[in-house]
């Protein structure tokens, strides 16, 4: 892990310090039929994190490929440091959402390569990749292969390159996605380093977690900018408070609010939207008392129970699916035509005991252990390379394991049995649709192929069309969607025949927001029907959608319980610091000095701090800070997230940093 | 030499060098192609299986059928019927030469006799040959037996230049070298170029300002050199291996191969810029390379049998230029007077193919239409 080193010069300052660095004007981009970009603005100043979210499909990668200077706009003004894009180049760093750089490269040639092309002084070449790669914590790697790095060095090594011509700019598309939660807080902290020392950073992300480390964010969707602002003046500008529930029969609880919440969307009631998660119920309201004595009084009169309710603010989650769903159309959730009740049952669907799987040398999966019941949502988690996919290949049965047994659905042998696999839904993280056949053929072959009964076909295959939004679309080329829209169907394809345990393995990767959610509803529904429900994801927010998670490293499995259990052992603390915006980055130095790195995040002008101990400590950082002369704004304890919880235990598992 | 120039070509070289797929294209493969057209292309046709009948079964006869057998030409067939023309139907043989029985009586009175000599001609060319041979034995086996007294008035001496034995290797193997050393590098520089448009890497390089001329000629220059290096291997070993040596000044063959190599390899980077694919581009080298390379340069078939206007395409192709450098050097032995013109139409050609590829690369973005 890098620890942070001395500011080194950025570029030379810029002039006339009032022009933005990066000025968009009305830009469109089309592909000949296909509008990708339609009309944006936006303007990010020097030193400024500017984060656009969106999913695939948004109209992200054209803007960069356009500010990178890759493509030509149909329409608009585009100014990268006061000048056309192309004539930028030399002074812009691009880091491109696939892996740009060469595989079958060491990690220096693949640096020296990019300084040739950049026109880097062969001594400075030298000098600056002493400097950058520790900075990086790819110190030790220098001859490493660039194919051999894990998904998080690799995209170090990229910005390593993008730096290396120390650029005043850097768009970075999608830099961190599939990388573990760890190597991104090192990532995000270098980040913020840079932006300190005036380099004007431009980022795409799927990951709303992350955008609450821009300074400013810009929300995009269908090719054009719903809106823009700072993180906290988004959540306060949806004017909503959310409310978490717990409560037993959330089902039941989440009906009923759901439907209190459709009678009146404008009415006189307070709350607007329901969300369930794992273990819990999101409940946006307008009004924080009146909602939670709504909430409380709808709860009693059905008799149910609540466990527990706090009052928050809202997410980024909630400002995007709710500007969205001001935006209009989404398909309604539509119940999956079933061919009759299914017992209920007790025994496991799932269960794992002590697995492992070796491939030569490297042990893939350790010892894991897990339990799955029928009706339960049970989320893998890890980074990408953590063992995720080859457990779940083991466990459907597509791969031996070296040791350690598995059960599935009462079986323990024949686990590619005919019959078993008829009750098993499996999808995979590369798309399993033939992208030549029409949408309607390829769910038409997942129909025969899994033997559903002539009558239900019909009724199914317009099932998945409908709650995808795709009606009246079937006969398009499954190639032509994109890649959310073709998950959904992917999706559809893996549930045809109505399986008894389903296998999603990165089901949301890519998709936005709203239908993700709508995606969620779907899992859901099938859970509720009493189907086992085992899914994989690197998105940890996504993660409070489960019933129970395991978070597994290497291979190994670290926590195992339920999103609240996890973050509520958790030890320690963790807090919010204000200071002054141009102390930021000398703080972070600073509390770095006394308290090992990962404990210290920059979040855009926030800093966050995880204490072991409250009082004691807190009583240090007040000092240290008032010594160095930085007034504290404000330094409150805010909730753990999933993500804190993981990075926590992982660090404290790895003891000190070297 | 620009430090962008540089960059790029080293790079390449590495890469070319940790690739088991490029090492074996480059040198494993163009040995391979060397010994295999080689050894199985022979334009001369030997070891003919013909049938004999004899129904004469006189001493003078058997001298007859001896006398055309006793060349490498011909072989009697083991046709063990009776039916000459059933040995033609069944492919036993070739041809069937028909002795009358009266064939001694008649030559021994001083009259005419015939012979019926059927020849299958399916294969046009060797049918010719065939026939020119059995006349042309039976005319020296007339003046043999002294059955033809007088000489004829004029007599064509021939003499064979350059390659006096006939070797077929002299002629053959010059043109595999042309074949090698333009499907090789191609395909390599090919592979090199489409290879970082299908990774995406290409979105790096673009956007570090590089130039379209000095990223193809960053690449052109590595796989230049590789080109070298195959060609003194594959050269080397061809010589040795079908004894073929220098027949005279051998730099134009040196100027001519760099000029040639450097051509093959913007041939490749050109279809390595306008394919989509590795899959494309691969075919599109190989398949334009093999078809005139092996049928337009006139390699194996005489460039001014081929007709109008397919004539027209030959005439651009630059193999057919590099043949000719290459059989100067190892038969002819001429030099720089005989073909210096193709040394620099082979030149051309390269710097005509290198315009193109950087016309096409354009300003260096990505294609409108390509989409994300």
């Amino acid at each position: 892990m890098p620890r942070s080193s001395p500011a080194e010069p950025a570029g030379p300052p810029l002039a006339g310090g009032a022009d933005p660095v990066l000025h968009v004007e009305a830009l469109h981009k089309a592909y000949g039929a296909l509008e990708a970009v339609r009309g944006i603005d936006f303007q990010v100043e020097a030193g400024e994190i500017f984060g656009l979210i969106g999913a695939d499909g948004a109209g992200k990668t054209s803007t960069f490929h356009i500010l990178a200077g890759l493509l030509n706009p149909s329409a608009g003004t585009v100014r990268v440091l006061g000048q056309p894009p192309r004539q930028a180049r030399s002074r812009v760093g691009y880091l491109t959402q696939s892996f740009s750089l060469y595989p079958d490269l060491s990690v220096e040639e693949n640096l020296r390569y990019v300084a040739g092309l950049r026109r880097v002084a062969e001594g400075d070449i030298e000098e600056r990749s002493r400097q950058l790669l520790p900075q990086m914590g790819l110190g030790a790697f220098g001859d490493r292969l660039a194919g051999q790095l894990s998904g998080g060095m690799k995209q170090k090594l990229a910005l390593c390159c993008a730096l290396i011509d120390r650029p005043e700019v850097l768009l970075l598309d999608e830099p961190t996605t599939g990388v573990d939660p760890v190597s991104r807080r090192e990532f995000w902290d270098v980040l913020a380093r840079l932006a300190g020392e005036t380099v004007t950073i431009l980022v795409a992300t799927p990951y709303l977690d992350e955008a609450e480390r821009c300074h400013r964010i810009a929300l995009i969707h269908g090719g054009r900018i719903r809106q823009v602002g700072t993180p906290e003046a988004l959540k306060q500008g949806l004017g909503l408070t959310r409310l978490e529930l717990r409560c037993t029969q959330r089902a039941q609880a989440a009906a009923l609010l759901e439907g209190a919440a459709a009678r009146d969307p404008d009415g006189p009631g307070s709350i607007v939207d329901v969300q369930t998660f794992g273990d819990r119920l999101d409940v946006l309201v307008r009004d924080a008392d009146r909602g939670v004595a709504e909430v409380r009084d709808l709860l009693q009169r059905r008799e149910l129970t609540l466990e527990n309710l706090q009052i928050t603010s809202p997410t980024l989650e909630n400002v995007f699916v709710t500007r969205l769903r001001q935006e209009g159309a989404q398909p309604q959730p539509l119940a999956f035509p079933r061919s009759g009740e299914r017992r209920q049952r007790t025994d496991p669907a799932i269960a794992a005991r002590a697995l492992s799987r070796r491939f030569g040398s490297f042990e893939a999966v350790r010892q894991v252990d897990l339990e799955v019941g029928y009706g339960e949502i049970f989320g893998l988690l890890g980074a990408n390379g953590a063992g995720k996919t080859t457990t779940i290949k083991m466990l459907c049965g597509l791969l031996e394991p070296s040791a350690g047994q598995v059960t599935l659905a009462g079986q323990t042998s024949r686990l590619r049995s005919r019959e078993l696999l008829g009750r098993i839904g499996y999808m995979s993280q590369k798309f399993t649709l033939y992208d030549d056949l029409s949408i309607r053929q390829n769910l038409a072959f997942y129909a025969g192929v899994y033997a559903i009964p002539r009558a239900l076909r019909r009724q199914r295959i317009d099932w998945v069309l409908a709650s995808c939004g795709l009606e009246g679309r079937g006969d398009m080329a499954t190639g032509q969607l994109p890649g959310g829209w073709k998950q959904r169907v992917a999706f559809g394809a893996a549930v045809l025949h109505d399986p008894e345990v389903l296998f999603l393995d990165e089901p949301t990767s890519g998709v936005d927001p709203v239908a993700r959610r709508q995606f969620w509803g779907l899992i859901n529904d099938f859970a509720r029907a009493g189907t086992a429900i085992l899914v994989t994801t690197h998105y940890l927010e996504e993660a409070e959608q489960c019933n129970r998670v395991c978070f597994l490293v290497a291979g190994r499995s670290v926590i195992e319980g339920t999103p609240t259990a996890v973050k509520a052992a958790q030890p320690g603390h963790l807090y919010e610091l204000l200071v002054p915006p141009g102390d930021t980055q000398r703080a972070a130095d600073l509390l770095r000095r006394r308290w090992e790195p990962w404990r210290v995040g920059i979040f855009a002008d926030r800093l966050h701090l995880v204490l072991d101990t409250a009082e004691p400590e807190l009583e240090e950082v007040r000092r240290l800070l008032d010594e160095a002369e930085i007034r504290i704004q404000s330094l409150h304890a805010i909730p753990f997230s999933l993500e804190d919880a993981l990075i926590g235990t992982v660090q404290r598992a790895a003891g000190a940093p070297p | 030499m620009s430090s962008r120039i540089r960059a790029q070509c080293v790079k390449e070289l590495l890469q070319f060098r940790r690739d088991r797929l490029t090492l074996g294209l480059a040198f494993l493969l163009p040995l391979l192609s060397l010994l295999i057209l080689g050894f199985a292309i022979r334009l001369e046709t030997k070891d003919i299986p013909i049938v004999v009948q004899d129904l004469d079964r006189s001493p003078l006869s058997r001298s007859y059928t001896d006398r055309l057998f006793a060349t490498d030409q011909f072989h009697p067939s083991r046709w063990r019927g009776d039916d000459p023309v059933g040995a033609i139907d069944r492919g036993r043989a070739r041809a069937a030469v028909i002795i009358p029985p009266d064939f001694s009586r008649r030559l021994k009175a001083g009259k005419a006799s015939t012979l019926q000599v059927l020849v299958d001609g399916t294969d046009a060319n060797n049918a010719r040959v065939i026939r020119n041979s059995i006349q042309a034995t039976t005319e020296f086996f007339l003046q043999d037996q002294g059955l033809i007294a007088t000489t004829p008035p004029v007599q064509a001496r021939t003499r064979l230049w350059f390659n006096p034995g006939r070797k077929e290797s002299l002629y053959i193997v010059p043109g595999v070298y042309a074949v090698v050393l333009w499907i090789f590098p191609s395909l390599l520089a090919a592979i090199a170029m489409v290879r970082e448009k299908e990774k995406q890497t290409i979105l790096q390089v673009y956007a570090s300002g590089i130039g379209a001329g000095e990223l193809l000629l960053g690449k052109g220059l590595a796989y230049l050199l590789v080109g070298g290096a195959m060609a003194g291997v594959v050269m080397g070993l061809g010589s040795l291996i079908f004894s073929v040596g220098f027949a005279g000044d051998p730099t134009p063959l040196l100027v001519g191969t760099s000029f040639y190599l450097a051509s093959a390899v913007c041939f490749g980077l050109l279809l390595g810029v306008r394919s989509a694919s590795q899959n494309a581009a691969v075919q599109g080298v190989s398949l334009i390379g093999f078809l005139t390379a092996l049928l337009l340069s006139g390699f194996i078939y005489p460039v001014s049998n081929i007709p109008f206007p397919l004539s027209l395409v030959s005439a651009i192709v630059p193999a057919r230029y590099f043949i000719l450098i290459s059989r100067d050097a190892y038969v002819r032995g001429i030099g720089w007077p005989g073909v210096g013109f193709d040394v620099l139409v082979v030149l051309v050609s390269g710097l005509v193919l290198f315009a193109a590829a950087r016309r096409s690369l354009g300003a260096m973005q990505l294609d409108e239409g390509a989409g994300r």
